[in-house]
């Protein structure tokens, strides 16, 4: 059984049905979720940006009032790799003598070496971050076709060197977990997670204990775009302290340190050359990039990956292609999967060049698209789109926007795979009619419930007020992690399917053919005492991959003070067949909105000398605001035949760069480097007297790929499809 | 935060000596709960001195207005008759924080607010102005830093109200140990300028009671600022002008500037440059240049010369509009 | 202290360095108002003072003693959603939540003084809260909404039926 075609729930608007217990403050997010006995937890981190931490003494924090038990992160000796490294951790009966007590533990720290700027890190004589073990790493080179040649003969040839920010995920709802254990050793954990299964077995594993005795429940959570996938080092030793104190411990991060200690995406510095022949088609591409993943790749221990590679050239395929990337330590904390891993960072510089090529030949940016995507639903996009936004009105050649704001426009897109995987549901069917279905999934705010209910009451053809949807608990069917934009793609086709079995049992106990519809209240009448359970299970042909999506993006930059306006963006996005056009809407809007926060605002800065983060909160660590958002018009592709597709990364891979895009269109000059703030329109105006900006230090970045060179290059890999995917 | 006494002060007097032993003043609050929060300074005592007597009213007057320290923000912005008379000021209050924050943030506390320098206001730096040895912002991260200054600190005054202030002429009366003191906004902050240790010329005892506004009849005022977010972000530049044309010259033109030196940044020879001057761009643009003519530009702040020529520029044509009626 | 929170007078024994939002999640058991930054920097922790929105994190609590205290779960004596949360359900204006409580409250604040405001209007008012989720455009359609504003759609569907996809 496919989709149906005539729906009354599936692809229409429905409201979110925890829309009302979170607009009057009734959900449960972990920090409101208070077990009788529970204890606060606090950890104690690293003030150094590098040290030895050769002994920790718990001894007078544990002699505190209130104080009822401490652990160290790890047996000493280790070594603490960045400002804010978790150190130790205590529990208390109140959250003050807790933050009292920390300051009476004593650290024995040596101070290290450390450096903190990834262009500093990759020089031969920078302090190591790991002993014995070079900051520059991977290097490995992907070659197809013959590329030298294909420059050689190319007819236009750019290059440049486009940089991308650390930027940090920042969900409003910090990451916590509260932890209680009984006395039969069996452990329950209330986390804000993305992925109950994962944190749970993460959990079982740490702890050492079977994962039958551990239980992660998450009702609502408040955010985690990546970076809730494990309990990370504050969710076990939260559980350790429960363990130790006999007692409940709750256990939720501040924002300073969820801006230190919870992932992050990593930067870029990509050198790119691409060439083409002078209709403008591409012909060849050569990438050397470097990033940091901080200290280490992968906090997250679920689903994505977190290092600083990207696919290049990312949806474009060009024969010749050169890649080299490499990944460089620095002391900083480690990086996980950020909403659309990879990809934002692999689009910025790809479609960057691509504009500054299609400038330098004189081409339309939407008319090089159409000629150099391989994707038919993409290039169908850009026609949608360029109509629908006005584009070939809106399009001057670059500079040429006359006056002192200057307005311009750009385009981008993008694609990702996301597609769907084994989820198992259950739905319990009682003789009054209601149902309850039970998954262990999670709704990030995503709308996962919603999209639960509307599938059943599509399926079962009833109201949707008599479904019930329970999620978030590893006692329910298991579910993958909500990440890669996979959770609506695997959900709604088991629930389609436990529904379809619902119904052959429902024929089965009552006698009726059709249980559905106005037949549902006599069939259920017939269950009897004991309501019927029936279980599903994912199956192929209901959902698929390949998201694609392109944005359009209308700028005004004012040249004598550096401010961006934006003045509207454009996204046209597919996601398969649309399974609840509202909530929907808000993930585009969301991917929308992270974009511009990527493209004009957010960065994590590391000061130099001290090796501290500098902007650990939300004042200068800036997330865009009402004010600064502009009308977002959404043109949804409802495509029902290609099954349920998710749509959440999607929609945040081409905004920075269709803004990037349409900046450098408005000015006729590239700002090559994110966050693209005022500052640095002026100085790339040639109006900033004095030192030069740091973004364009541009001999340090030489130096960076003289090293990235310089690394062994394994034999190159000769593969036919050039390094990216579809 | 640290544990701390609160008390309630019903007098100055009163509150000067509550204050003595470690204690501080708590007016909003918003600023001086965020140093606690974050360790820089630890009060055995908080004083509330929103209880102060004449400290919380407008008071207009014919020869000037008298605003009170602790006067919110909020009010400020809501005074129809201080709206019209002292637009700068209006717009400065508007500028600040958010809705949220204007409610109980106070003229008082917006003028003594403590520095925002990243490294001044990091937990786990101990800068010049905290005590230690080495400013950081020198040859480091100084993007939203000083262009001028006279000590080693590179952290500018970034009071909103200060700047419009002191494009207005106004007064801060101040309550010290042995007397009460009538400070220009140039005295205000005058100790900042050649002193790293400090954020302006208040000891810690001395408590604001209240601004003096003269009222100039004919003289409009204009406040603009630029930020890198559109609302509910520090100013990376900050300019109050105020002014009056007579037969279409200008008069008695005030451009001061804030966010760019540890006081807000006025330069005599500029303002006299536009006396009997004819309000064109020309003449805006030399006096602009005079303005900045000694800027400094560190490392990574020099892009807000440019930024203060144009605000400078614009503040001045909006002002001139106004004062032709056709703003 | 006795602080008034919701229509109830309650008394709790707290030291004078709690802020009114420790003493409403901690001591009170009033969870609406959320912790995200504890610096007034994102409003997740509005609560009404009175008619206005403040920063509950950033006020301690002996200072709000006489003072009406209204957080989210108190904005409707009933239980009933007001028209406000109702438009927030019906318009999608939140996604994962967490700064919903502090939208609704900075928004009741502006239709106790203006029933009937403009977009720039909410804008404004609500420049304080931030959100991550990226809810701003359904935010500010269900603010319209509930004050009987003009909300212009920014959704348009296009069904695709002729492509090679699987």
């Amino acid at each position: 059984m496919a989709w149906p075609k005539e729906t009354k729930y599936l692809g229409k608007a429905t409201p979110r049905l925890e829309g009302p217990v979170k607009v009057s403050g009734r959900a449960r997010y972990t920090a409101d979720v208070a077990p009788p006995g529970m204890l606060f937890g606090a950890i104690l981190r690293s003030t150094l940006p590098a040290a030895r931490i050769k002994s920790v003494d718990l001894s007078r924090a544990l002699a505190a009032p209130g104080i009822k038990a401490g652990v160290t992160a790890k047996p000493t000796p280790f070594l603490a790799r960045y400002y804010g490294d978790e150190i130790a951790a205590l529990a208390g009966t109140s959250r003050n003598a807790v933050l009292d007590a920390l300051r009476l533990i004593t650290v024995d720290a040596e101070p290290l070496p450390f450096v903190v700027d990834e262009l500093e890190a990759v020089r031969s004589d920078a302090p190591r971050v790991v002993a014995d073990r070079a900051n520059l790493g991977e290097g490995a080179e992907k070659v197809t076709g013959e590329v030298d040649a294909a420059f050689a003969n190319a007819a236009a040839v750019v290059e440049g060197t486009y940089r991308t920010q650390v930027e940090l995920h920042h969900p409003m709802e910090t990451h916590g977990h509260v932890v209680q254990w009984d006395e039969d050793n069996e452990m329950t954990a209330w986390s804000s997670t993305q992925g109950v299964f994962g944190v749970r077995d993460a959990f079982s594993k740490q702890l050492g204990i079977p994962q039958s005795k551990v239980r992660v429940l998450c009702e609502h959570m408040g955010g985690g775009f990546g970076s809730k996938f494990s309990p990370g080092a504050e969710g076990v030793l939260g559980a350790r302290l429960a363990r130790a104190a006999r007692a409940p411990v709750r256990l939720v991060l501040t924002r300073f340190e969820e801006s230190l200690a919870v992932g992050n995406r990593p930067s870029s510095v990509q050198k790119i050359k691409l060439g083409a022949d002078a209709s403008g088609k591409l012909t060849a591409f050569q990438l050397e990039s470097i990033g940091t993943p901080g200290h280490s790749t992968g906090v997250s221990n679920a689903g994505g990956s977190g290092g600083a590679a990207f696919p290049a050239p990312y949806i474009y395929r060009p024969a010749a292609t050169r890649v080299k990337q490499g990944s460089v330590a620095i002391n900083a904390g480690a990086s996980c999967a950020m909403r659309a891993p990879g990809h934002p960072v692999a689009s910025f510089g790809m479609e960057s060049i691509l504009d500054d090529l299609a400038a330098k030949l004189g081409i339309d940016p939407v008319a090089i698209r159409l000629m150099n995507d391989p994707s038919e639903l993409r290039r169908r996009e850009y026609e949608l789109g360029a109509e629908r936004f006005g584009w070939a009105k809106k399009f001057r050649a670059p500079g040429t926007s006359p006056g002192p704001v200057k307005v311009g426009v750009g385009c981008a897109g993008a694609a990702w795979m996301s597609g769907g995987r084994g989820t198992q549901a259950e739905i319990q069917v009682n003789n009054d009619s209601t149902l309850e279905v039970r998954v262990g999934t999670q709704d990030l705010g995503t709308g996962s419930r919603t999209v639960v209910q509307v599938v059943a009451a599509e399926i079962l053809g009833i109201e949707r007020e008599l479904i019930s949807v329970r999620i978030g608990d590893t006692r329910f069917p298991p579910s993958g992690a909500s990440g890669g934009s996979t959770t609506t793609a695997s959900v709604s086709p088991a629930v389609l399917d436990t529904c379809e079995n619902v119904l052959a049992e429902l024929r089965t106990v009552s006698g009726i053919e059709d249980p559905r519809g106005n037949r549902w209240k006599d069939a259920c009448k017939r269950i009897g005492a004991a309501p019927l359970v029936v279980r599903g299970k994912w199956r192929e042909g209901l959902s698929t991959g390949g998201a694609c999506g392109v944005q359009f993006a209308e700028v005004e930059v004012d040249t004598e003070t550096g401010f961006i306006k934006l003045r509207n963006i454009l996204a046209v996005q597919d996601c398969g067949t649309v399974v609840n056009r509202l909530t929907c809407e808000s993930q585009i809007n969301g991917g929308v909105i992270m974009g511009i926060g990527y493209a004009l605002y957010e960065e994590r800065l590391m000061d130099p000398r001290t090796g501290v983060m500098l902007n650990p909160n939300f004042e200068t660590y800036k997330l865009p605001g009402f004010a600064d958002i502009p009308p977002i018009d959404i043109l949804l592709l409802d495509m029902p035949e290609r099954g349920v597709i998710g749509v959440g990364e999607p929609c945040t891979i081409p905004t920075a760069s269709a803004i990037a895009n349409a900046i450098a269109n408005a000015l006729g000059i590239r700002v090559a480097s994110l966050p693209i703030t005022p500052d640095k329109i002026l100085a790339a105006l040639g109006k900033v007297p004095g030192g030069e900006p740091r973004a364009l230090t541009s001999a340090r970045q030489n130096e960076a790929f003289t090293q990235l060179a310089a690394l062994p290059t394994l034999a190159p890999v000769l593969s036919t499809a050039g390094g990216s995917h579809t | 935060m640290n544990a701390f006494a609160y008390v309630t002060a019903r007098s100055a007097e009163n509150a000067m000596e509550s204050v003595r032993e470690n204690g501080r003043y708590l007016a909003g609050g918003i600023d001086l709960l965020g140093q606690i929060k974050e360790g820089l300074t630890e009060p055995a005592r908080l004083v509330n001195i929103k209880e102060l007597p004449e400290t919380g009213e407008i008071l207009p007057g014919k020869a000037g207005w008298r605003i009170g320290a602790n006067v919110t923000l909020d009010t400020l912005t809501r005074h129809p008759e201080l709206r019209q008379r002292f637009p700068a000021l209006a717009q400065a209050a508007d500028d600040v924080g958010s809705p949220q924050m204007r409610v109980v943030a106070t003229v008082g506390g917006n003028l003594a607010q403590h520095s925002r320098c990243w490294y001044y206001r990091h937990r786990d730096v101990q800068c010049l102005k905290r005590g230690g040895s080495q400013c950081f912002a020198r040859g480091g991260m100084n993007k939203y830093h000083s262009l001028f200054t006279g000590c080693r600190c590179l952290s500018p005054c970034v009071s909103n109200l200060a700047v419009a202030l002191a494009a207005l002429d106004a007064r801060v009366v101040v309550r010290r140990a042995k007397k009460t003191d009538t400070l220009t906004l140039a005295e205000l902050f005058s100790a900042a300028w050649s002193n790293a240790k400090v954020h302006h010329s208040l000891a810690p005892s001395d408590l604001i009671l209240h601004i003096e506004l003269p009222v100039q009849p004919a003289v409009g005022s204009v406040y603009q600022q630029l930020s890198e977010r559109s609302a509910f972000d520090w100013a990376l530049v900050s300019c109050a002008v105020s002014g009056r044309l007579d037969k279409g010259r200008l008069r008695n033109v005030r451009m001061v500037l804030g966010a760019i030196a540890p006081t807000p940044w006025e330069v005599k020879a500029a303002n006299t440059s536009l006396e009997g001057a004819e309000p064109t761009d020309a003449q805006f643009e030399k006096a602009a240049e005079r303005l900045l003519r000694e800027a400094v530009p560190q490392e990574h702040n020099g892009y807000k010369i440019p930024q203060a020529r144009a605000l400078v520029r614009r503040s001045l044509t909006r002002l001139v509009l106004s004062l032709q009626g056709t703003a | 202290m006795r602080l008034t929170i919701n229509g109830e007078l309650r008394e709790l024994a707290l030291e004078p360095r709690t802020t009114l939002l420790e003493a409403l999640r901690l001591h009170a058991g009033v969870t609406g108002p959320k912790e995200s930054c504890d610096r007034a920097s994102c409003g997740a922790c509005s609560v009404l003072l009175g008619d206005k929105a403040i920063y509950a994190c950033s006020l301690l609590a002996i200072e709000a003693q006489g003072a009406e205290i209204t957080t989210v779960e108190g904005l409707s004596r009933t239980g009933e959603l007001t028209r406000l949360q109702q438009a927030f359900v019906d318009k999608d204006g939140l996604q994962c939540g967490f700064c919903t409580p502090g939208m609704i409250i900075t928004l009741a604040a502006l239709l106790r003084r203006t029933p009937h405001p403009t977009e720039a209007g909410i804008r404004a008012a609500i420049a304080g809260n931030l959100c991550r989720c990226g809810s701003h455009p359904r935010i500010v359609a269900a603010a319209l909404d509930a004050t009987g504003g003009r909300v212009t759609e920014s959704l348009h569907v296009l069904q695709v039926h002729d492509h090679g996809l699987a």
